[in-house]
C-alpha cells in the first residue's frame, strides 16, 4: 500500500511538472540569477544551487543529509512563484516548491536501502522593511525509508532601516512542527545579516542545537 | 548686477556636473514592491544588462528607481516597464527629467 502511495505522490509530481522546496530564504532570484544555499539545523544539513530563468519560476539540485533519520537525499528541485502582491511599502509572496530524486539510507532499518523520492509544500511570506512573517510545510516521501510531513513559521524584525548596500539585521523568530517527531514543536531565536550578494543566519532551538545558513547570490 | 552674475555663477555650477555626470538624461520609475536589497539589486542586475543604460540607482526609501542612459541612447517607457514587471514588481509611474 506505502509503495502504491509512493508511486502515485512521485507520478503526481512529475505530472504536474513539478519538484523540491529549501527553507524560508527566496525561493526564486531575479530573471539569469543563480543562488546557493547552505542550510544545517537540528535535523538536517542541505545544499541547494538553483537558476532562475524568470522571476517565477527557479530550477536547481537540492543535497540533503537528515541526520536522525539516517538518509540522504539528491533531487531537481523547482520552485514556482504562484503569486506576488506588490504593494508600496510591503511585499507578499506565495511560492510552490518540489523536488525529485533519489533517497538512500546508510544506517538503521534501510541500511543501504535506496528509493525514488519526492517533496512538496507550499510557502508563503509577508514583509517589509521593518517586519517579517512566513510559513512553509513540506510533505516528504522517499518510499520505503521514511515519510514525513512539517511545517515552519518565523517572525522577524529589523532594529533599523538600512538603505541600499548597507548592513541589514535581522532579528528572528522561528518555530518547526514535526508531528510525527518526538519533542514536535522547536523555536529557535536567530539573527539574520544581510549584504550585497551575502546573507547569513545564526540561531540555536530550544534543544541547544544550532542553526547556521548561508546564501549567496550572483 | 553683481548678485546676478553670482547667481548664475552658482547655478551653472551646480547643473553642469548633473547633465555631465549623466549625459544621457535619466528616467525616474515609481516602482512597488521594493522592500529589501535584494529587490534593488535584482533590478540593477536586470537594467545592467541594457546597452542603453549607464547606471541606475534604487531609493529604497522612496521606492524611486533612477535609470541613467549612456549619450544618446534611451530605452522607451514600454521596456522600462516591461523590465521592472519582468524583474518581479510593478511600476506605479515613469517621469521624465524630473525627481
Amino acid at each position: 500500500m506505502r509503495l502504491i502511495c509512493s508511486s502515485l505522490f512521485l507520478g503526481g509530481l512529475l505530472g504536474m511538472g513539478l519538484f523540491i522546496p529549501s527553507v524560508h530564504a527566496r525561493p526564486v532570484s531575479y530573471p539569469g540569477g543563480w543562488t546557493a544555499m547552505l542550510m544545517n539545523n537540528g535535523d538536517v544539513n542541505s545544499a541547494h544551487v538553483h537558476y532562475s530563468p524568470t522571476a517565477k519560476t527557479s530550477v536547481g539540485y537540492k543535497f540533503e543529509y537528515w541526520r536522525d533519520k539516517d538518509f540522504t537525499l539528491n533531487a531537481v528541485q523547482m520552485n514556482n512563484l504562484l503569486k506576488r502582491w506588490n504593494q508600496k511599502h510591503s511585499q507578499a509572496n506565495l511560492y510552490l516548491k518540489s523536488g525529485l530524486g533519489v533517497a538512500y539510507s546508510d544506517a538503521g532499518d534501510f541500511d543501504g536501502e535506496t528509493s525514488a523520492a519526492g517533496f512538496t509544500g507550499i510557502a508563503a511570506d509577508w514583509e517589509n522593511r521593518r517586519f517579517f512573517t512566513s510559513y512553509e510545510n513540506r510533505y516528504t516521501e522517499a518510499g520505503e525509508i521514511d515519510d514525513f510531513y512539517q511545517q515552519s513559521a518565523r517572525v522577524g524584525w529589523a532594529p533599523y532601516e538600512g538603505d541600499y548596500g548597507d548592513l541589514h539585521t535581522w532579528l528572528m523568530l522561528q518555530v518547526d512542527h514535526s508531528p510525527e517527531s518526538k519533542d514536535n514543536f522547536t523555536v529557535t531565536p536567530l539573527v539574520r545579516f544581510f549584504k550585497d550578494v551575502h546573507l547569513l543566519e545564526a540561531g540555536m532551538n530550544n534543544r541547544g542545537e544550532v542553526l547556521f545558513n548561508y546564501v549567496f547570490r550572483y | 548686477m553683481k548678485r546676478l552674475i553670482l547667481t548664475t555663477a552658482l547655478v551653472l555650477s551646480l547643473s553642469v556636473p548633473a547633465f555631465a555626470a549623466h549625459p544621457g538624461g535619466t528616467v525616474y520609475a515609481d516602482v512597488n514592491g521594493l522592500v529589501c536589497d535584494f529587490c534593488a539589486r535584482a533590478l540593477e542586475k536586470v537594467f545592467g544588462k541594457q546597452e542603453a543604460v549607464e547606471s541606475i540607482n534604487v531609493d529604497l526609501d522612496t521606492k524611486v528607481i533612477s535609470i541613467h542612459f549612456n549619450e544618446g541612447q534611451r530605452l522607451d517607457d514600454e521596456t522600462i516597464t516591461e523590465l521592472i514587471t519582468d524583474s518581479g514588481y510593478n511600476v506605479e509611474e515613469i517621469r521624465h527629467g524630473e525627481e
